[in-house]
């Protein structure tokens, strides 16, 4: 059976079904395809931060910011509980070197409109008990917060039935349909769909797309391991990230030589308690391909990490871990727009560590693209064409 | 709801209290996996970690014929298999 839709979109994760729901409320005739089901990628994998505090003073903390309007009544407008909590989020910052980094980060992240402030260890630990002795101060903003990312893939999706999208799981994409040299629809497990526009948004496995069409998408797997523990009365309050994730995010350069087994497998801390009581502690970034297993040697650096940050984590017990890859790209932005050179082609992909904060506001981007013609604000710096696309 | 039988109110996970009627709500929503009745429930993601409800998941998958029984995929398990303290896994060394 051949499909007909206005845009077909490959991957069903949190960007995919935002982009469907935003796209089929906008009138178009949508139809998505995920090879497994929803949640499978990234979004089934990751911690749930929808934190602004992390985000590069520029246009990916603006962004961050709009999405984080988009979450304040994404659950009415969706009319499904995605359980996005606004409980505020700090920055440990353990050493001279961090403070540096992170008394320059807020001042400029104030500067673009984020509320954040470098407290005291008495008065971070006045927020949050477990905190460890020797940190020298956390940053807080009060305008991080939290979704269950289970929730909000499904609750994308199914916003985006009732508009009218039709949305196909274990319908995985083997290849593209061309004509005259542009792309005109996709080939699926479950049948041709003939479309206009065809968006990829299939995260870290976006390259293998790619390739069929002779393309060199800049985005990478990038392995993050998580921690869950056992359910567990309130204890973490908001989000807490270490300035080592800051750090090793935005001045790599600073850890070339590292020694530290933790510091060369990517180890940053990422807390945070879901509504069921889970503690959620990461996370690894490691170049290791699709492996998404777990290894022993993660698991320990992550919670040696995690110890030396709140030694209160100590006598927790855990129940699971995981293992998901992120999306990562060279420059830390996902690749959003119609691809030159080849039409009918549009990415929508390479949210690295951001992909479930940057989802809501990634749906109206696309939107505004592709029925618009531009989006509500510049987003040249997303444009998937500052990559060299092509292979050569 | 009042439609439903009793049968439908048995809790099949304990631990986070997922109902046979939640179930077969999520199959019907297109669930043709375990972890797809996980992603739309959660059943399965408390402390048993799933060691109580899959097998009857798995059962009511193959039942509403979304798939053959051999063919119902189980939801990735991984270590640890019993819950186990941060402070154990710190102070382990290498094997
Ligand atoms: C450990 C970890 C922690 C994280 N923590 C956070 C956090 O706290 N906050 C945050 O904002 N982000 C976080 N992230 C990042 C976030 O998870 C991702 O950026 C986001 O989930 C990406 O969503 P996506 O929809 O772009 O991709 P995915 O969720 O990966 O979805 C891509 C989909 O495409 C499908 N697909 C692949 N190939 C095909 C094909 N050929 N045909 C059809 N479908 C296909 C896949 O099955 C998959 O479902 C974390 C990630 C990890 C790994």
């Amino acid at each position: 059976m051949t499909r007909t839709a206005d845009v077909a979109i490959v991957g069903g994760g949190v960007n995919g079904c935002s982009i469907a729901y935003r796209l089929a409320k906008a009138g178009k005739k949508v139809v998505l395809c995920e090879k497994g089901d929803f949640a499978s990628g990234a979004t089934g994998s990751c911690d749930q931060m929808v934190i602004l505090q992390s985000k590069n003073p520029g246009i990916h903390l603006k962004l961050a910011l709009d999405s984080a309007e988009l979450f304040q009544t994404l659950a009415q407008e969706l009319d499904y509980d995605i359980e996005y909590f606004k409980h505020g989020g700090m920055i440990t910052i353990e050493n001279e070197m961090e403070m540096n980094v992170m008394t320059d980060f807020v001042a400029k992240q104030k500067k673009i409109g984020l509320e954040v402030d470098i407290i005291s260890r008495e008065d971070a630990a006045k927020r949050q008990r477990g905190l460890g002795e020797h940190l020298l101060g956390c940053t807080y903003s009060p305008q991080d917060g939290h979704v269950n990312p289970f929730k909000l893939n499904m609750g994308f999706a199914q916003a985006a039935k009732k508009a009218g999208a039709e949305l196909l799981i274990d319908a995985e994409v083997t290849d593209f349909k061309m004509a005259g040299g542009k792309v005109v629809g996709i080939k699926t497990a479950k049948g041709d769909v003939d479309a206009e526009t065809v968006i990829i948004s299939a995260g870290a496995w976006s390259p293998l797309l790619g390739q069929k069409l002779g393309l060199k998408l800049p985005i990478k797997p990038r392995r993050g391991q998580i921690i869950v523990s056992q359910p567990c009365a309130p204890y973490i309050v908001g989000d807490i990230l270490s300035a080592q994730y800051i750090v090793a995010k935005y001045h790599p350069e600073t850890l070339l030589n590292a020694k530290d087994r933790g510091i060369q497998l990517g180890v940053g801390l990422a807390i945070s308690q879901t509504a069921r009581g889970g503690i959620l502690i990461g996370a690894t970034r490691e170049f290791v391909d699709y492996d998404v297993s777990n290894t022993r040697e993660g698991i320990r650096e992550i919670l040696k990490n995690a110890a030396r940050l709140m030694p209160g984590l100590k006598n927790l017990n855990i129940i699971r871990i995981m293992g998901g890859v992120r999306p990562y790209t060279p420059d830390g932005l996902p690749l959003v727009g119609y691809v030159k050179g080849m039409d009918g082609l549009f990415m929508a992909a390479g949210h690295e560590g951001d992909g479930i904060a940057l989802s809501a506001i990634t749906g109206k981007i696309v939107a505004g693209l592709i029925c618009e013609g531009k989006a509500y604000t510049d987003v040249s710096a997303l444009d998937p064409n500052r990559f060299e696309l092509f292979a050569k | 709801m009042s439609a439903c039988g009793a049968e439908d109110q048995v809790f099949v996970c304990r631990c986070e209290e997922i109902t046979r009627e939640e179930i077969a709500e999520a199959i019907a929503d297109g669930a043709t996996t375990v972890r797809g009745v996980k992603v739309r429930t959660e059943a399965g993601m408390g402390l048993c970690q799933g060691r109580g409800c899959r097998k009857i998941i798995q059962q009511m998958l193959s039942q509403a014929g979304v798939r053959p029984a051999a063919e119902v995929l189980p939801s990735t398990t991984r270590t640890p298999v019993r819950t186990a303290k941060i402070a154990e896994f710190i102070n382990e060394e290498d094997d």
